[in-house]
């Protein structure tokens, strides 16, 4: 909702005369925080035995030499209901690896991180999700006409509260693009998201052309992490301008159990997801 | 309450009218157009005996019997004086000359008003003529009382682009906007770059920074009291202007034989005609609009009515993808009547609406929202005797607010309907303020004010888990939701939850000598309406919220002193001013909030405090070819919110920070030079520290994005803000045989191009992946053209 007021204002701004620069800004720096990534995701179809988790630390903003795995970590995940534990080889450059994992649709799990003397652990459910049922490609749809975008539905299941994330990515692109989507307004109904890409000048965002490949992937996640990824999201997609949230401290779901003040950025989440391939016509 | 105010009163005028003393009262108006004149000096020459008129042009004044020299006198008019034989009651009524610019020696004046009284204990009030606010220069040519007011000491706004304004580092929604006594609740066009107030309907404007008087209620931080021109009852006039982004007409006319008078105004954005010309832009809208109304009808020489209406709105439409309209509406009918020579009245009747609407093709959503307001409002003024004046009344408002309506668009839309709770409130308030001249040098205001909120039933309230909607997650560090324990019901009948507050008033004025003065002054007040916005700007769609089970009243205390001079034959003013305020229950957001289409807000806010303090000075040259002032404000702003019953240290650790309105400089220069006749030439420049912002401190890999990671909340600043704006009007020699008076305006917004960074946004670059720091600068150098005329 508060994307499409802010494409409003944004559109006004530029049509007045607004201009945009890159510019050089001194910002603080804080000390180096553990940074985890541990998405245990399971595709529709598949075993799901083999996992990563990655772990590193922040860095300072502007600091562009991007090395900083974190290679002495021990990395353990449990199943509570089961009673299970997996544990995660280190591969020595900031991954952790395991090729016999069982994911259990809503179940829950247990993970551990011992890194530098401090315990770090969270708890999270695996989130099943519904099938994607089709992809439509279309000029129609989406931000402009005579543009082409690419849509995926789903049945959302009624009677229950659903979170999904989605992850659309062209091939060649140096990143995704994300987008949460809960079912607060639409529950019970099929639902759908497009994908289209608009000219810009600053950054050379292309339109899709016909022989363009994406990959759209859709999540079931938590609550939590919905509210987790909305945040993230919108800081990354616009953090600091005058129509955004107040910019805050992003803290995930991993806790320090040793030393609470040093808690840990990213997410431990364990998702069901679907996904498809498609090439514009 | 209301009974025994009067009866005191009315006990007061038996008690205290002793034979020997007479009273004159009557108006003061423009001879020309028949405007009535406020803040005009009514004086017996050689005495310290007399009265300033009131919002209607009103003045009572009582002396000893005897033969006296009356003097009338309102600055840039010429100067009236009566011998008179006081042996009676009397009704005398003025009509004063503008100076007429014909004149060969050209004096500028500033308006009386406008100047500092010295003996008043009124502090922290900045009163500006419509013709005042035409001389700045503004953005596009379009004059923006909003844009004007931030040129004073102690008021700021966020930035171009950003609506309202702030007024000693206080929010947006702690500014009463008043449109002929009726609450405007969103004070712009195109979210923020124009005022929503036509400068040619207006007459003047006064600015309450602190010591608000008690007649005026619900906000805490200021009063912004504009009134609309009542329309000229001499003759038909007509006004207009063609500019860059907007044209205007107004028209003025006496009404039933000088009985009574009418003002309408219209003022309408053109770029959508340009834009439907444009193939890119075609299918595309922007534009708005607004209709100004008053006329007045004078049923004898004591009752007098008055109807007054405003209606705006802007309209966006982006390929018909995105449709979003919004506005104010307003209409206010008012009943002067003068029960005797010392009592006046008003009563009013007054109507607000503010609503906005947004339609999304793409996901066939309709989304509206509105807060809707009946005011009810009787004032009384009672010139006692000399030394004292009473001011008193009552006042309620009737609050229907609706956070939110969604709507399908179609049946194959996915969305479902939902309509968030409509909240209905109640405010009154009581109130009585006295001025009192307790010696030759020694003035006392004091007053008290009375409020009383209920917000009414007619809807489910969520209970939560100890009574907390917000709670600290200890494991994970994080406010979250509370949890939700069932609902309790309340009728229509009922009362959610009450609040009363007694809100005292106090100011002292001692006169140093006939030319300078010191003032002090004490201001409580209590707000309990609130406007939520978690983001750095307010937009058209954030929610008002009233006090109530979660949400408790903004309670504010004011302390204030000044020091007041005129010097060189009042050629100069100086003001000095120092503050300070605390305010309990301002609202802070957790990290995270989602306000939009919330139904349970409580979930999101925190109940924080606030405090500011500041030194504002104020030097302005009101005569001669150049006019104009000089304003440096130097002050601290901040707030503190702590976890309370959620738990947990609070926002920003507990500890106090920087609010989004802190300033620590704020300098202002705006001058006026008159040439000749034909020439007048205007300049604003402005230098302030750049507003506290969130700057990251940190970045990390996720999902393959590189996630910024940001600091304590406003512990950096965006750079400095200055730039420098200049104008020139040219009137051309006017026929004698016409009756059209044009004028060009040309001016020149931001003249050496200053790149004010609105905001800085951090982002990933897509190409690269490298992290870069963007700044968005609204306006450039703009120049600008316009053409006014009166026939």
């Amino acid at each position: 909702m508060k994307t499409y007021i802010k494409s409003i204002v944004l559109l006004l701004f530029i049509v007045v005369t607004a201009c945009e620069d890159v510019i050089d800004v001194k910002v603080p720096t804080s000390t180096p925080r553990l940074v985890v990534e541990a998405s245990l995701d399971w595709q529709k179809g598949t075993t799901g035995n083999e996992q990563t988790i990655s772990l590193t630390t922040s860095t300072p903003y502007f600091d562009n030499d991007g090395n900083s795995a974190v290679t002495n970590a021990t990395v353990t995940v449990t199943n509570v209901d089961s009673g299970e534990t997996y544990n995660f080889v280190n591969q020595n450059n900031g991954n952790y690896t395991i090729n016999d994992f069982e994911p259990v649709i809503n179940d829950t799990y247990n993970l551990e991180i011992v890194y530098n003397n401090e315990t770090y652990i969270a708890t999270e459910k695996l989130v099943p999700v519904s099938p994607i049922k089709r992809v439509e490609e279309s000029l129609e749809g989406g931000f402009e006409d005579d543009v082409l975008d690419v849509s995926i539905f789903w049945d959302d299941p009624a009677d229950e509260e659903n979170f999904y994330l989605l992850k659309f990515y062209e091939q060649g692109d140096i990143v995704a693009s994300f987008e949460t989507s809960p079912d607060e307004f639409v529950n019970g109904n099929e639902l759908d998201e497009f994908f289209e890409k608009e000219k810009d000048d600053s950054d050379e965002f292309h339109e899709f052309n016909p022989g363009d490949v994406v990959e759209l992937t859709l999540y079931g996640i938590s609550k939590e992490y919905d509210h987790y990824m909305n945040i993230l999201i919108e800081q990354y997609d616009a953090a600091g301008d005058p129509f955004s949230t107040i910019p805050g401290r992003l803290k995930g779901n991993c806790v320090n159990e040793t030393n609470p003040g040093n808690f840990a950025f990213g997410y431990f989440r364990l998702s069901e997801f679907d996904t498809v391939t498609y090439t514009f016509q | 309450m209301k009974q025994s105010l009067l009866g005191i009163c009315l006990l007061f005028t038996c008690l205290l009218t002793a034979q020997s003393e007479f009273t004159i009262r009557g108006k003061v108006k423009d001879a020309n157009n028949g405007e009535t004149l406020m803040g005009a000096t009514v004086f017996l020459k050689g005495t310290t005996n007399g009265a300033i008129t009131n919002n209607y042009g009103f003045y009572s004044l009582t002396a000893d019997q005897g033969s006296y020299t009356l003097v009338v006198s309102y600055m840039g008019y010429q100067e009236v004086t009566k011998d008179i034989n006081l042996t009676e009651n009397l009704e005398l009524n003025f009509e004063l000359q503008e100076l007429s610019e014909a004149l060969d020696e050209v004096v500028i004046t500033a308006d009386e008003p406008e100047r500092i009284s010295i003996k008043k204990p009124q502090m922290g009030v900045a009163k500006l003529k419509s013709a005042t606010i035409k001389q700045m220069p503004a953005v596009l040519g379009e004059v923006d009382v909003i844009k004007s007011i931030q040129m004073l000491p102690g008021v700021t706004n966020n930035g171009e682009g950003s609506p309202g304004f702030n007024v000693r580092g206080g929010a947006v929604d702690q500014n009463l906007v008043l449109l002929d006594e009726a609450i405007i609740y969103n004070t712009s066009h195109f979210f923020g770059f124009f005022s929503v107030f036509n400068n040619d309907a207006i007459k003047d404007v006064k600015l309450y920074k602190g010591d608000i008087p008690a007649n005026f209620g619900g906000r805490i931080s200021s009063v912004l009291d504009i009134h609309q021109k009542d329309g000229n009852s001499k003759n038909f006039e007509l006004n207009g202007g063609i500019g860059l982004i907007s044209s205007r007409l107004t028209a003025e006319a006496p009404l039933f034989k000088d009985k009574g008078s009418f003002l309408i105004a219209g003022r309408s954005s053109y770029a959508h005609l340009f834009m439907k010309a444009s193939e890119d832009l075609k299918n595309d809208k922007i534009s708005f609009y607004d209709l100004n109304l008053k006329t007045n009808y004078s049923i004898n020489k004591n009752n007098r009515i008055y109807l007054s209406g405003y209606f705006g709105r802007d309209v966006f439409d982006i390929n018909n993808f995105i449709q979003n309209n919004y506005g104010n509406a307003s209409a206010n009918l008012r009943w002067n009547h003068i029960f005797n020579d010392k009592l006046f009245s008003n009563l009013s009747l007054i109507y607000s609406k503010y609503d906005y609407q947004i339609v999304l093709d793409f996901v066939e959503l309709d989304w509206i929202a509105d807060i809707v307001n009946y005011n009810l409002k009787y004032d009384f003024k009672y010139y006692l005797n000399n030394n004292l004046k009473l001011d008193f009344g009552l006042s309620s408002i009737y609050y229907n607010l609706n956070p939110g309506e969604v709507k399908p668009t179609s049946p194959t839309s996915p969305i479902n309907y939902l309509k968030l709770d409509e909240k209905r409130a109640l405010e009154s308030g009581a109130y009585i303020s006295a001025e009192h001249k307790i010696s030759d040098k020694l003035t006392a205001q004091y007053g008290l004010r009375l409020s009383r909120f209920s917000r009414l039933g007619g809807q489910a309230m969520t209970n939560y888990l100890n009574g907390a909607p917000v709670v600290y997650n200890n494991a994970v560090g994080i406010y979250e939701e509370g949890e939700a324990i069932g609902e309790t019901d309340f009728k229509k009948s009922e009362s959610i939850k009450t609040f009363n507050n007694l809100e005292p008033r106090f100011g002292l004025s001692y006169q140093l000598n006939s030319e300078s003065s010191i003032k002090a002054s004490y201001t409580r007040s209590a707000q309990y309406l609130h406007l939520l916005s978690n983001t750095t700007s307010v937009t058209p769609v954030d929610v008002w919220t009233p006090s109530g089970k979660f949400i408790k009243p903004q309670l504010s205390n004011q302390y204030a002193v000044g020091y007041y001079k005129n010097f060189k034959d009042k050629k100069y003013s100086l003001e000095l001013e120092a503050y300070y305020k605390n305010i309990d229950n301002r609202i802070d957001y957790i990290d995270g909030s989602n306000l939009i289409g919330n139904n349970n807000i409580e979930t999101e806010i925190l109940n924080g405090e606030a405090r500011a303090y500041g030194l504002e000075f104020l030097l302005r040259k009101n005569t001669g070819k150049l006019t104009g002032w000089l304003a440096y404000t130097l002050s601290k702003s901040e707030q503190r919110t702590l976890g309370g019953n959620a738990g947990g240290p609070g926002i920003n650790e507990g500890n106090w920070y920087n609010t989004p309105y802190d300033r620590t400089h704020d300098i202002s220069i705006t001058g006026v030079y008159k040439l000749n006749d034909r020439w007048s030439f205007s300049a604003n420049a402005v230098f302030q520290t750049g507003r506290p912002v969130t700057y990251p401190n940190a970045q990390y890999q996720y999902e393959g994005l590189s996630i910024a990671s940001f600091g304590d909340r406003n512990e950096s600043r965006l750079p400095a803000y200055h730039r420098l704006d200049l104008s020139a009007t040219y009137k051309p020699k006017k026929n004698l045989n016409r009756k059209l008076q044009g004028e060009w305006v040309f001016g020149i917004y931001n003249a050496y191009n200053r790149r004010n960074a609105a905001s800085i946004s951090f982002l990933q670059n897509q190409d690269t992946g490298v992290n870069e720091a963007t700044r968005l600068s609204i306006f450039g150098m703009i120049p600008s053209i316009t053409y006014n005329f009166k026939f």
